[in-house]
């Protein structure tokens, strides 16, 4: 598949499979297009020529039902900074059609160590929480699939440890594509995508 | 995984979080009570009360409600991307209940701005005793209409480039039928004329405009 924004940017041929549960990394320089296949899985974006298939269980899941079923977490999400931060969760919660939402966003913020900054406004967070905020986001509803790009952007050592943590629990009943540049973090990979001049080749 | 995700959760839940935004920034609500409050007092204080002046009632009135609200409007989705929030609500709602989810906030923002500016006007300009049934479904009607439109037309323009120029020109020939069935409606029933056609227009307006809504919304978007 390929998604091109003009000439020269953007996605291109990209080709790859993956089947069962494990983590992929999508590899590449800045502008390879790792960012824009991920909005493609997570069906924010069409590509401009051939396609993508999701099956969960055997289904295929249309790109206007992924949101149901992928997590995902990037550096272009932002949350609204005049609620706090379990506003912001239970909002999501609520609007996924979620139960038992109290329970949920605790147990997400829980699980990013951001239990204790719940009722801070998401404007008073640094870089480093908020990155911590997208990953609860991205785990709240509890995904099959989770898209991660660059997940340890801004976190200090805890919040690394902590997200390498949440990939390596993920992969092993769940598919985690986890788009970066970063060597520590692809060593979490069971397989690899590399997005270089335009061209995606799966290793 | 999901239990249950059905569209009137993401419109309820998109409403009450507009709701708590609003009251929390002031963002709309404070500049359209003070346009509202200003210009009536402005006017009033240049013109007196205009008496039986329906016709030049009617039209201030609109104009007032239009230009107090018209900013808030057309904002609820310009303020998700120039916040980066439109990519965390796309991937908690579909487009639909994300655009009735603002439709209804607008609805409730248009009634909260009319329940202050609407009693001030009568109060300040003047005019015969409006007949309050046809009065209030006038009002009701005309803002239905101008909610319904500057919805439609803000979330088309949210993620272009020049959007305040864009807003403009596309809205004009949307609010212009609104507005002139609106004045027209309001001096009838102030000079207690028949009102039957100007309520079918707006309806009409109202209801073409939502249909229109529903089809182009599920479109927004799609990079």
């Amino acid at each position: 598949m390929e998604h091109q924004f003009s000439p020269g940017r953007g996605l291109y041929a990209a080709t790859f499979a993956h089947q069962g549960h494990g983590c992929m990394a999508i590899l590449g320089a800045n502008g390879a297009g790792k960012s824009t296949l991920l909005r493609i899985v997570a069906g924010l974006l069409r590509p401009t020529r051939g396609s993508l298939e999701l099956r969960i269980e055997g289904r295929d899941v249309a790109p206007a039902a992924r949101r149901d079923v992928v997590g995902y977490a990037s550096p272009e999400l932002a949350f609204y900074d005049e609620l706090t931060v379990a506003e912001n969760l239970l909002f999501v919660a609520e609007a996924r059609g979620l139960d038992d939402r109290e329970a949920r966003v605790r147990k997400a913020l829980d699980r990013v160590g951001l239990v204790p900054r719940e009722h801070d406004r998401v404007a008073a967070l640094s870089s480093g929480m908020k990155q911590r905020l997208r990953l609860a986001f991205a785990v709240l509803h509890e995904p099959p699939v989770l898209l991660l790009d660059e997940p340890g952007s801004h976190l200090d050592e805890p919040g690394r440890a902590l997200t390498e943590s949440l990939i390596v629990a993920h992969r092993a009943t769940g598919l985690v594509l986890l788009a970066t540049n970063d060597p520590r973090e692809t060593t979490l990979a069971d397989s690899q995508l590399e997005l270089s001049r335009g061209v995606g080749n799966p290793s | 995984m999901p239990t249950r995700n059905s569209s009137s959760a993401a419109v309820w839940a998109i409403l009450r979080k507009e709701c708590r935004s609003e009251w929390r920034t002031r963002y709309g609500l404070n500049a359209a009570l003070l346009f509202a409050v200003t210009t009536l007092t402005a006017v009033s204080f240049a013109v007196g009360r205009l008496g039986d002046r329906t016709d030049v009632l009617s039209a201030l009135l609109w104009i007032v409600i239009l230009f107090a609200a018209l900013s808030s409007l057309s904002h609820t989705f310009v303020r998700e991307v120039e916040g980066h929030t439109l990519t965390l609500l796309r991937m908690c709602a579909g487009p639909t209940p994300i655009a009735i989810g603002k439709l209804l906030f607008n609805l409730l923002f248009l009634g909260l701005i009319e329940a202050v500016t609407v009693p001030l006007f009568l109060v300040l300009m003047g005019g015969p005793p409006p007949h309050w049934g046809v009065f209030i479904g006038i009002l009701a009607l005309g803002s239905a209409a101008l909610a319904t439109a500057s919805t439609l037309v803000g979330a088309v323009i949210a993620q272009s480039r020049g959007r305040g120029a864009l807003f403009a020109g596309v809205s004009f020939p949307l609010l212009l039928p609104v507005l002139a069935a609106a004045v027209s409606a309001t001096r009838a029933q102030w000079v207690g004329a028949p009102v039957t056609f100007e309520i079918r227009l707006l309806a009409a307006i109202t209801l073409a405009l939502l249909a229109a809504s529903l089809l182009l919304y599920d479109h927004l978007w799609e990079d």
